[in-house]
């Protein structure tokens, strides 16, 4: 079974939060509104934050995009007391919204900040892509059209990318990438199977600094983050 | 309240697709919950698609199929190539066109933001009519729906009778950010009508490069850069990852440069604020502002006295590089300019060294080096330091690029009272006296209006143009628009000056229409791609090349034989102006048409300069100057740094005013979409506002904190917003980002953030009659 990761070169990356446009685009993520941002309400799968040091001249500031880091020892799992979210066998984790109470101990647990909750009734609108889970009986987590009022969502790493892709038999990382990956358009991100020796996440994360944040937590983020130098 | 009406949606969605096991158990069960008073939405019951089980596929479900249509983007002056995913009418994703090379198939976050462009529930849908008689600005114009004959008939009588009272110049005509085909077609409709008056925004933005770059080689435009191959670039006050032309290929080349070539090219930003482009830099150099002229003739003393220049080039291709040098040796010591630039001078020689040292190295002027008084002969002196390491059109320099040769229009039929509305001079005085060189000077237009000289505009049409809002001094433009008799804007929104207009044409987005595109500067290469109607029209709007095309035909002779064999409509003109470049099955099918590969060293033609040699003393500016029967010494036609000429007193106004660009403004007079806005500003990582940064010390000395609500004030007005605390601007600075400050037209971007250029002096550069943006002097208090 893959294990999939996604590699951002921060070397590569120009800040320019296509990332965070896209990912809204793909995954019908609703926008905010200045009283939301205010109150911290408003709703990101992906954002991004600037890290500042030093002064004047020799300020130095690290803008660092964070999708959800897709922990391998995801503490919002484990607090959880529906059951709501878990990790699939692709190391994925996913929310299940039918079984979300809204408690939102997962944000609190959450280190990274990853996860929104649905304060309200989303508008649909009419960039919304209105599609169909797979497969109905199955009740797989799917987050089309649009997320319901109070329930905590995040990131899928677009897993509905990745399952169609394997299905017809395309290759992940190379074929078929995360909305965010597919945007970028400095290319600094790498998505795949971290298993894979040969796939290119190992391959750069083989020949280059890498860290992931917060490491000390022992979450063991699967979203890695090649250094600057 | 909210629980209620979704619990209504859940049920009306079902009663619509039959009941079903799992439908009914749910309707039960939803009502008892809501009875038992429980949280319906903390339950997280999910709406259940709208297909029964019945129907469901595999994959995505049928409704996900769509297709992807090519398309060009017209959110920034890139126009870059996509494809647009169109569900059931829909259009519901946007991604690059990998079939477009000018940004390897990559686009901005803006081109996403094309979907909300579309669907901005605020988009004018009908002709609007003003009832209001008075303009100002708060002042409601209490538009009234009108048809499109209606509103025709209106204009074309305007138009009639301007002509035949033989005052086609009268008419002006503004052009914002259109499509090369819709620019194409203003040109000619001005042309054939007789009016020299058809301005653009360009005099706002960078003139004075392609000034500086012209006294050069003749060229009066911007160049193109060779990214793949070059490895040092020394930037002047160019943000290259948020508002340099094209933005896309600098963000999709940014990685290149860094990782995906065997030399990582050293990227060196030079200007008084820590930008975004700064932070992702190998080095930032804070410079005194509106010294960037000095600082690059230092870099030119260091790699002369070094004897690092290109010397076959220089003997080769150049021409007064005797003069030069010696005005580069005399005056522009490291040591000296380290005084002026506050940049220590061993930085000076250590970064001239590395740009001598290392090839193929360039040097970008950008905005803020470049829109001062004077901005062009920095832009000259940046350009020499290309020509000094021979990065001239050759591998990893400069790019000199030809134009698509689209196919020509017909003969422009003379009609008598035309020709003479064309030979009058043009309102914005370009070429005159004050502005020698100059091809556009956007902010001398309302000063002209105003005065009514060299004669009085009876009537304007815009098309998307919203000058009251981006150029320097908004209060000159609102004056200059209220005296306007009769104006009418075309756009899709009501900007700021729509609010001023008599007639309102709904546009269409770029999303509903026709047109070819090209960037200027691009990537060497030609590159044209095909705009095309994704979606239908949104209610009752049309494309601007419709609305000429309708136009013409209600008007005499002259104008509508102009726009006869050209294709008959939009789409019809789309075809016949691209049918020598490329068949258009092929065209529709791939959206891209490209040219051949970039030919380097074209030196024996592209130097358009009385020596046909690169010139360091300008030929080009003597000619000039002389057929005006003035007669300057070298010097002031060699690069050179002049002193800034400031807009208010150091004394009274203590503080600069230096506005930014960041991306999710860049390009665009509208700003009502919630994407852009909620990220607007990264570095400090937040959205809706436009808070004016300061050095911690500059803070202290103002007695003002984080977060304090401050007026800004300059002799021109006053503006209010907070401040925000920064290290990475100079002591002495104000810097507030552009973009914000709207006054009118969507409930995202109304009343939102500030507006610099509110409070900002009026002036110019002399040779290019660019508009000077960083030299207001402001001071800074709490509110």
């Amino acid at each position: 079974m893959a294990k999939w990761g996604m590699v951002i070169d921060l070397d590569k990356c120009v800040g320019c939060q296509a990332c965070l446009v896209a990912c809204k685009e793909e995954n019908n993520v609703p926008h905010g509104s200045p009283e939301e941002q205010k109150s911290r309400r408003d709703i990101f799968w992906h954002k991004m934050i600037a890290v500042t040091s030093g002064k004047y001249p020799h300020v130095r500031v690290e803008v660092i995009p964070m999708p959800c880091m897709q922990c391998d020892h995801p503490p919002c799992v484990t607090v959880c007391p529906a059951k709501a979210t878990f990790k699939r066998e692709d190391g994925i984790v996913v929310q299940y919204f039918r079984r979300c109470i809204g408690c939102k101990y997962c944000m609190v647990a959450c280190p990274y900040g990853a996860r929104s909750f649905n304060y309200k009734v989303q508008e649909t609108k009419p960039y919304h892509r209105q599609d169909d889970p797979p497969d109905r009986k199955s009740w797989e987590p799917w987050p089309f059209p649009t997320r319901t009022q109070g329930v905590v969502e995040k990131c899928t790493f677009c897993f509905h990318r990745i399952d169609q892709g394997l299905k017809e038999g395309k290759k992940i990382g190379i074929e078929v990438v995360p909305a965010c990956v597919e945007s970028c358009p400095s290319q600094a991100r790498i998505f795949g199977d971290l298993e894979d020796p040969q796939s290119p996440v190992s391959r750069i994360l083989a020949s280059r600094a890498s860290f992931r944040l917060r490491e000390d937590l022992h979450t063991l983020p699967k979203v890695i983050y090649l250094s600057r130098s | 309240m909210g629980e209620k009406r979704r619990m209504e949606n859940h049920l009306a969605g079902k009663k619509e697709k039959g009941k079903t096991f799992f439908d009914l158990s749910r309707r039960k069960f939803l009502k008892l919950t809501a009875m038992a008073g429980l949280s319906v939405g903390a339950m997280g019951i999910q709406q259940p698609s709208k297909a029964s089980p019945s129907q469901s596929s595999t994959g995505f479900g049928n409704k996900a199929k769509g297709k992807w249509i090519p398309t060009s983007c017209l959110n920034c002056t890139a126009r870059c190539g996509i494809m647009v995913k169109v569900v059931n009418g829909n259009a519901i994703q946007i991604k690059g066109n990998r079939s477009s090379l000018i940004s390897e198939g990559q686009i901005c976050p803006r081109g996403h933001i094309g979907l909300q462009v579309l669907y901005d529930p605020e988009r004018i849908l009908s002709p609007l009519k003003r009832t209001q008689t008075k303009k100002g600005k708060g002042i409601s114009p209490q538009w009234q729906p009108i048809t499109w004959d209606q509103a025709l008939e209106e204009i074309t009588k305007k138009l009639r009778s301007l002509q035949e009272s033989q005052k086609p110049h009268h008419l002006l005509i503004f052009s914002g950010l259109n499509s090369r085909s819709h620019e194409d077609l203003l040109f000619r409709f001005a042309e054939a009508f007789g009016t020299p008056n058809l301005v653009s925004g360009e005099g706002l933005e960078l003139e004075s490069e392609k000034a500086g770059i012209w006294m050069a080689d003749g060229h009066f435009d911007l160049c193109a850069y060779d990214l793949d191959q070059t490895n040092y670039i020394l930037s002047f006050g160019a943000d290259l990852i948020e508002s340099s032309p094209p933005v896309a290929r600098w963000l999709r080349k940014w990685g290149r440069l860094r990782r995906e070539k065997p030399i990582r090219t050293k990227i060196v930003e030079i200007q008084p604020r820590f930008s975004l482009t700064a932070a992702k830099s190998d080095e930032w150099i804070p410079i005194k502002a509106g010294t960037d002229a000095a600082l690059a003739m230092a870099i030119a003393h260091v790699i002369i006295q070094e004897g690092l220049f290109d010397q076959k080039f220089i003997r080769e291709w150049t021409h007064g590089f005797e003069a030069y040098r010696q005005i580069v040796l005399r005056d522009y010591a490291p040591e000296k300019v380290s005084k002026l630039t506050g940049i220590p001078s061993e930085t000076i020689i250590r970064v001239a060294e590395e740009f001598g040292r290392t090839r193929p190295a360039l040097a970008i002027s950008g905005k803020g080096a470049t829109a001062w008084p004077g901005g062009s002969f920095t832009s000259y002196a940046i350009h020499c330091l290309n020509a000094l390491v021979g990065s001239i059109d050759a591998p990893g320099g400069l790019l000199y690029e030809e134009p698509p040769a689209y196919r020509p229009f017909p003969n422009l039929p003379r009609d008598e009272v035309a020709k003479r509305g064309l030979e009058q001079p043009p309102l914005d005085l370009h070429g005159t006296e004050n502005f020698l060189a100059a091809r556009i000077v956007t902010n001398q237009v309302p000063k002209s209006i105003l005065e009514g000289k060299p004669y009085p505009i009876e009537m304007a049409i815009g098309f998307n143009s919203n000058l009251n809002m981006v150029a320097p001094g908004c209060k000159q433009w609102e004056e200059a628009l209220q005296k306007i008799p009769f104006y009418v804007h075309v756009a899709p929104f009501i900007s700021e000056m729509a609010e001023y207009a008599d007639l309102v044409l709904p546009a269409t987005t770029f999303l509903e229409e026709w047109g070819y595109d090209h960037s200027t500067p691009g990537a060497g290469f030609v590159e044209v791609r095909l705009k095309q109607p994704v979606v239908k029209p949104m209610g009752n709007s049309k494309p601007i090349g419709d609305i000429l095309f309708h136009l013409v035909e209600k008007l005499p002779g002259g104008v509508r034989s102009a726009f006869k064999d050209i294709g008959e409509s939009t789409a019809g003109f789309v075809r016949y102006r691209t049918s020598s470049l490329v068949p258009w099955e092929e065209f529709l099918k791939s959206g891209v048409w490209r040219g051949p590969d970039y030919q380097y060293g074209k030196y024996a033609r592209i130097f358009q300069t009385p020596s046909r040699k690169f010139e360091f003393v300008s030929g080009n500016l003597r000619v000039l100057q002389m057929k005006k029967g003035r007669n300057t010494g070298e010097e002031k036609i060699a690069p050179h740094y002049s002193e800034v000429k400031w807009a208010g007193d150091e004394g009274q106004y203590p503080l600069l005013l230096f506005p930014y660009q960041p991306l999710l403004t860049f390009g665009n007079g509208s700003q009502n979409y919630p994407w852009a806005q909620e990220i607007f500003l990264p570095m400090q990582g937040v959205g809706w506002v436009s808070p004016a940064e300061i050095n911690p010390e500059t803070a202290k000395s103002l007695k003002v904190k984080d977060r304090d609500e401050v007026w800004i004030e300059s002799p021109f007005g006053k503006i209010k917003t907070y401040v925000k605390v920064s290290e990475g601007i100079q002591p002495g600075m104000v810097c507030i980002p552009w973009g914000q400050g709207h006054t009118s037209y969507g409930k995202w971007q109304k009343g939102i953030g500030c507006n610099p250029n509110e409070v900002m002096g009026i002036d110019f550069d002399s040779i290019s009659g660019q508009s000077a943006f960083f030299n207001t002097r402001v001071k800074v208090y709490k509110a």
